[in-house]
């Protein structure tokens, strides 16, 4: 009964409320605009809190987190530029809307996906988070691979099309992420002695020139306007349509929260392989990536399944999982708190508060969305030769604010030049990007899992977490053979019958 | 024309301040006459750059001008320290926030266009944090003998934060001392590393203090020694590898330090100016409790000292680099 006094006292601060509107409203801005990430804002407002109580402190930083992670998919959905690297997922779909003048749906969709995947990520965090600490910490190297092994066949339900084109976009991918220092040895690779590249090539800029550069050059060369009067903004989402996606969204924050409790994977990753598995069980796939509002639904409930997640293995471990949770641990110390199982004994109370906290934000979250979707959809309505022009300028500032270096802005358009080449080929740009985030995770927990076994293959095979994960591996490869193959036969079938398909 | 509106800037806002300001020494008045850049070459939210934020805001008290920070990061700090070397506009008032990498960057990383020891000032070591050596709570090795033996006889594995990190040198650098057999495990960050270091995978890592100050404490790994000269306050009862003495590790000394450097052509009176702003800033008690909750020391050493200092650590860890075999021709 003290216990609880306490807490409302330390929660029911002025303070707490106002750190998480603020913090969720410098989110969703800072996350819409591109290469500002939620990372930067979390930063930056690192000093801020060190004035402040302990609770509020932490709470504005997560509200900054929080809101950041939804934000990010305002301008992936409205101008193809993912405001945020874990957004990219959420344009496949949500562009497309926005183009067929259903921006204010996909936007809509994506902030209740966000919503509840944050609740559900929430529920995860206060109930299970001893379970999924400990599952965190047998995660090793191994497993890991095991893991990065079965979401490497998300590109066979990504490819869209041609099996040929997913591939090489795939391995296009993969290629482009060894450029940097080898993991192990520290040597140069693919760098031909550029300091810019041994890094590794920037992810924002790679992401904005992909996505947002091609849609202007496409303007560009078309030269036609193709004006929407559609009223862009459009309406929103109906109940029996989220109803439709709530499957999804629920699967979606349930592997948001698995991955996010792992340190070390990230929400990008979460999104992708969510939307796939939207994808997969959908009785119409085929819809997916041409405006499918499912789509957007699972890829957001993905990558903010991520983020109650990811404070899992930071409160109940001391581990950061991501460099925004490495930075909330930092705003801890200076406040004399260190997280891990310590916490929780001798500071109850707070964590309780925080606990509170954090499921308030959720609800700022939708209030703080809705009214930044009234204003952001009216983007959807301006004529495009005047909103490109604009697009173009905050794709060249936002490449450059990553690194303060010009250098990414070459990057940027070098990659809007390859995505360009993509469209005109029919290449999906999903693969390339799947290949590209998981292709150093495959290699580096590959060679850490030889390095802790001594080059003993038996590590690969050494406990239920690793046979789960190769028995989905494995699966996941079956159920797409078995695919593939029934519908060439259907497809023989619809050949040799007259009249069909007409 | 700046330096009227500067002058008047300062007479107008400063008032009192300035007036105080201007009795204690002649040389303070001559810089800083601009806002000072602090160059952090690492990206936000990194040790290094909440250390630098926290010394900018403290800094722009003491010496009545912005301290604006930013942040540059790429090829572990040499692509901002190599833009500093260069020179240009403003760079008597930019200064950048050094630490190993400045070092163990000059020995690994190839082609250099600058001289890590002579295309600089360096102007005061602001924080050292030491290394902990530590195993999993449940490894037979009580001691750094008993685990130096049993590496003699078998491999050992030890975890480290990234290529070129002071968590992977330290432990290159006890594998050539001990001359035992160990394979280092690269993670993304300290972050991805602990969890192999707490569930067991590998046998040892060299961690940062702050990392694994509260896992010593709750008993989830287990302290055999400090890589710091002198015992550390908060681990008193663990030894240093220098106290150890046996198998060369009275060589062993070696720490994460953090501090601040500027170009070659740094104004002497900016030296001497920014010594005596950073003295009063390592004095104040925000910066005092700041060094402790990170588990950190105050730096001691600047000017010629500090110059020695990392004179040393660069012919140090290039002999590791060049040992280990991570060095690139």
């Amino acid at each position: 009964m003290e216990n609880i006094t306490e807490v409302l006292q330390l929660f029911l601060a002025t303070e707490n409320f106002v750190a998480i509107a603020v913090g969720v409203v410098i989110g969703v801005t800072v996350g819409s605009i591109p290469g500002l990430t939620a990372t930067m804002a979390v930063a930056l407002a690192l000093p801020f809190t060190f004035s402040m109580e302990p609770v509020a402190a932490i709470l504005l930083l997560v509200g900054i987190y929080k809101g950041g992670m939804y934000g990010g998919s305002i301008t992936a959905i409205l101008i193809r530029t993912p405001g945020s690297p874990a957004s990219a997922c959420t344009l496949l779909d949500g562009y497309p809307m926005a183009q067929q003048g259903e921006a204010k749906k996909a936007l809509k969709m994506a902030l209740y996906a966000s919503v509840i995947a944050d609740f559900i990520s929430n529920i995860a965090l206060i109930f299970f988070a001893a379970y999924l600490a400990k599952i965190a910490l047998n995660f090793g190297a191994p497993e890991f691979f095991w893991l990065i092994c079965f979401s490497l066949t998300i590109i066979i339900s990504l490819a869209s099309g041609s099996m040929i084109k997913g591939l090489i976009a795939a391995l296009l991918g993969i290629l482009l992420s060894l450029v940097g220092l080898d993991s192990v040895f520290g040597s140069q690779r693919l760098t031909f002695g550029n300091y810019n590249l041994m890094d590794s090539i920037s992810f924002i800029p790679l992401l904005i020139g992909l996505f947002a550069i091609p849609e202007i050059i496409e303007f560009y060369r078309k030269k036609v306007i193709p004006h929407l009067r559609a009223k862009a903004s459009g309406a929103g989402v109906s109940f029996s349509e989220l109803k439709g996606s709530l499957k999804s969204i629920v699967r979606g924050s349930l592997i948001g929260v698995i991955i996010g409790a792992i340190p070390g994977t990230g929400a990008t990753a979460a999104a992708f392989i969510s939307y796939s598995d939207a994808k997969r069980r959908s009785p119409h796939p085929e819809r997916f990536g041409k405006g499918e509002v499912e789509g957007v639904a699972a890829s957001e409930a993905g990558n903010n399944g991520v983020a109650g997640a990811t404070l899992i293995p930071l409160l109940s471990l001391g581990i950061p999982g991501d460099v925004i949770t490495a930075i909330i641990l930092g705003a801890f110390m200076v406040h004399g708190l260190t997280p891990g199982p310590l916490l929780f004994q001798e500071n109850l109370p707070l964590i309780y508060a925080l606990f509170l906290g954090i499921m308030l934000s959720s609800v700022i979250l939708l209030f703080v969305g809705n009214a930044a979707i009234r204003y952001f959809s009216l983007i959807a309505d301006i004529p495009k030769s005047i909103l490109f022009p604009i697009v173009l300028m905050f794709c060249v500032y936002g490449a450059y604010a990553v690194n303060n270096d010009t250098f990414d802005v070459w990057l940027m358009l070098a990659f809007g030049v390859l995505g360009y080449v993509f469209n005109r080929t029919g290449i999906p740009a999903a693969p390339f990007l799947i290949g590209f985030i998981l292709g150093p995770m495959f290699e580096d927990n590959l060679r850490r899992s030889l390095l802790i076994g001594s080059n003993d293959l038996s590590i690969f095979v050494r406990g239920p977490i690793t046979w789960f994960f190769i028995a989905l591996t494995l699966g996941s490869i079956l159920l797409a053979l078995y695919r593939f193959i029934t519908s060439r036969q259907k497809a023989k079938q619809s050949a040799s019958e007259p009249g069909a398909g007409a | 024309m700046k330096k009227i509106l500067n002058a008047l800037c300062t007479a107008t806002c400063g008032g009192a301040v300035a007036l105080s300001l201007s009795v204690s020494t002649a040389q303070a008045q001559d810089w800083p006459t601009d806002d000072v850049r602090l160059v952090v070459p690492y990206a936000p939210g990194g040790t290094t750059d909440v250390l630098s934020r926290r010394v900018a805001d403290l800094l722009q008290e003491e010496l009545d001008t912005n301290v604006v920070v930013e942040n540059r990061p790429g090829a572990g700090s040499t692509v901002a320290t190599g833009r500093l070397a260069r020179g240009g506009r403003d760079i008597d008032h930019t200064i950048l926030m050094a630490s190993p990498g400045h070092t163990i960057g000059a020995a690994i990383y190839p082609g250099l266009t600058y001289d890590p020891v002579e295309d600089f000032v360096f102007i005061q070591n602001m924080i050292d944090i030491p290394n902990v050596m530590v195993v999993p709570a449940d490894s037979p090795y009580n001691s750094v003998l008993e685990f130096v033996e049993a590496a003699k006889e078998q491999n050992m594995t030890f975890s480290h934060s990234g290529v070129g990190s002071s968590i992977h040198m330290s432990g290159e650098l006890f594998k050539t001392l001990t001359e035992t057999n160990m394979t280092a495990v690269p993670f993304a960050g300290s972050g991805a590393a602990l969890p192999a270091l707490l569930g067991g995978d590998v046998d040892v890592s060299f961690e940062n203090m702050p990392t694994v100050f509260s896992h010593i404490q709750s008993g989830d790994l287990r302290a055999l020694a400090v890589t710091s000269a002198e015992r550390s306050e908060f681990l008193p009862d663990v030894p240093t590898l220098k106290e150890i003495g046996e198998y060369n590790l009275d060589q062993f000394v070696t720490t994460a330090w953090f501090g601040l450097i500027a170009h070659h052509s740094f104004p002497e009176e900016a030296t001497a100016a920014m010594q005596k702003a950073l003295q009063e800033v390592m004095e104040r008690e925000e910066f005092t409790s700041f060094v402790e909750q990170l588990g950190a020391e105050k730096g001691t050493i600047a000017g010629d000292e500090f110059k020695a200092f990392i004179t040393d650590e660069v012919a140090r860890w290039d002999e590791v680099a060049t040992e280990a075999g991570i060095r690139q021709e």
